[in-house]
């Protein structure tokens, strides 16, 4: 054996700072907002409710309907069907496209003009049309989750192939590929930490909508919840619908992170 | 000074002049190349040596002139034209084992045949044990071997080798000088090796092509009839290596 693999650890300190400093911001948190009918001097719970309030409000949401007329699992099921559809359809169109833009000229003069016309129109301004075109439904806000995921989709993976070693094409072409195959085989294996990285803020982006798009058309969802929770007067509904998509979007996250570290081993190690 | 002549060269370059406006880099480049002959091309810094490689491997187009494989006009889609850069150029997301096999891929070698090369050039370079690994898991000089083996594993008709082992410190150069040697003597490739370092081209070469200042002509081809393995000692060698430097020294 010419070599032999070595697995180094992290310093204890190090892989319990990340639970340290979630444990410490949910203590300070705790001790900083009075109980539900207590006045004293800290933030009182008509404003902000404690942690353990909305833990306990999760744990009765779950079987629980009222008073926004559907249980915590509903709302985020429905959330995570518009988000996810709207997402997948956002990677599945908007990856290719930049990755096509970002080696063909062709699609690149085609593309660029619409995309750079269409990128700086915030998601939320689409609302008023989409609600005109598919009504408040799943399809109006797959819509406007699809047109805010796309956005970093197109810039990353078009930045990615640009971001390709010019050295890695000499090789190619040097052995006769053609330019499919110095696309197929360079350039998008070398833009796939930026494609990686369009998945991150995509998935940021998505959300963000998601809960935009239900504040202001739907009647079930998490985005819902929190609106409910306003109209109630309710702040710890409100913690709760943030608390679980915040919840869900790092539980995605933390997915997502580790698929690209087994697929880009050699890449990020 | 010798003069190579042969009925049937392998490669002939033919009036290879390159210009950028009113700047002529190559100027009405000639000569031959045996099959099977490890050639090397020195010259002065800034002469136009990499413009001259990129010619060669149809990276750039020339302004005049071509290279022409077995009579024909290269063409790195027809011909197996392979070349080693100076800078690593292992890709990053393909382990040793699949770097290797890149240009055999490209080339599209059958499965059964690439698999069987594949081993072989691993095995006659010493990658066996590190197939597996990433390129940012091995060495600088590991890189090198992956770029030589990719290289050699296409059976090129024509190996262009750009300084390969210029950014690599003298004992680690030796080392692969030697393993470069004896990859061509194993597979009687076609090599042509560009470098700015004398001792190195009189070590591996069996000729040297000197070229001049820009605008680039061939200024001197110098035959290294010594045997193998070479002793950077013997005067002969000593000899050779001076005549060249000669040839090179314009100041």
């Amino acid at each position: 054996m010419a070599f032999e693999t070595v697995k180094v650890r992290k310093p204890l300190l190090l892989r319990l700072l990340p639970f340290l400093s979630v444990a410490t911001f949910f203590l300070v948190w705790e001790f900083a907002v009075s109980p539900p009918g207590v006045s004293d001097w800290r933030i009182p719970s008509t404003l902000l409710t404690r942690p353990s309030d909305t833990l306990l409000l999760a744990i009765d949401k779950l079987t629980n309907v009222n008073p926004d007329g559907a249980t915590l699992g509903t709302h985020a099921w429905v959330s995570m069907q518009e988000a996810f559809t709207g997402y997948i359809l956002a990677l599945l169109v908007g990856i290719p496209l930049g990755l096509l833009m970002g080696w063909f000229s062709a699609v690149r003069g085609l593309a660029r003009p619409i995309f750079e016309l269409v990128r700086p129109i915030p998601p939320i301004a689409w609302i008023p049309l989409t609600i005109f075109w598919f009504g408040i439904g799943l399809g109006g806000k797959v819509f406007i989750i699809w047109i805010s995921g796309i956005v970093p989709c197109v810039i990353n993976a078009y930045i990615g192939v640009g971001m390709t070693n010019p050295v890695h094409i000499q090789m190619a072409r040097t052995f006769g590929a053609s330019d499919w195959k110095i696309f197929t085989s360079i350039c998008i294996p070398s833009a796939l930490p930026m494609v990686f990285g369009a998945l991150q803020i995509a998935l940021a982006y998505c959300w963000v909508t998601l809960v935009g798009a239900e504040l202001l058309a739907s009647d079930q969802g998490l985005g819902f919840l929190i609106t409910m929770g306003r109209n109630l007067g309710r702040t710890d509904i409100v913690i709760l619908g943030m608390v679980s998509v915040g919840l869900a979007g790092a539980v995605i996250g933390c997915i997502i992170d580790r698929i690209e570290s087994k697929l880009l081993a050699g890449i990020r190690r | 000074m010798a003069h190579c002549t042969t009925p049937r060269p392998k490669i002939q370059v033919s009036n290879f002049t390159k210009r950028y406006g009113d700047l002529t880099v190559l100027d009405n480049i000639h000569f031959d190349i045996r099959e099977g002959e490890l050639v090397s091309i020195v010259g002065p810094t800034g002469c136009g040596k990499t413009t001259f490689l990129n010619c060669m491997s149809k990276l750039t187009e020339t302004t005049e002139g071509n290279i022409f494989i077995d009579g024909e006009v290269a063409n790195p889609v027809k011909h197996n034209l392979a070349f080693v850069f100076q800078e690593p150029t292992a890709l990053p997301w393909r382990t040793v084992r699949q770097n290797v096999a890149y240009g055999m891929e490209v080339k599209k070698f059958p499965r059964d045949e690439l698999q069987k090369r594949l081993d072989y050039i691993l095995n006659l370079v010493g990658l066996e044990d590190t197939a597996d690994l990433y390129p940012n898991q091995i060495s600088a000089s590991m890189m090198q071997r992956i770029a030589v083996a990719r290289a050699f594993a296409v059976n090129p008709d024509l190996l262009l080798m750009d300084e390969p082992y210029g950014q690599l410190d003298v004992k680690l150069r030796f080392y692969l000088e030697d393993e470069l040697v004896k990859l061509w003597q194993t597979l009687k490739s076609t090599v042509l090796f560009v470098t700015h370092n004398i001792e190195e081209a009189v070590y591996v070469a069996e000729r040297i092509i000197v070229l001049t200042p820009k605008p680039t002509k061939v200024r001197a081809e110098v035959v290294v009839d010594l045997p193998r393995p070479r002793n950077f000692l013997d005067p002969k060698f000593i000899e050779i290596r001076r005549h060249v430097t000669d040839l090179i020294r314009w100041w």
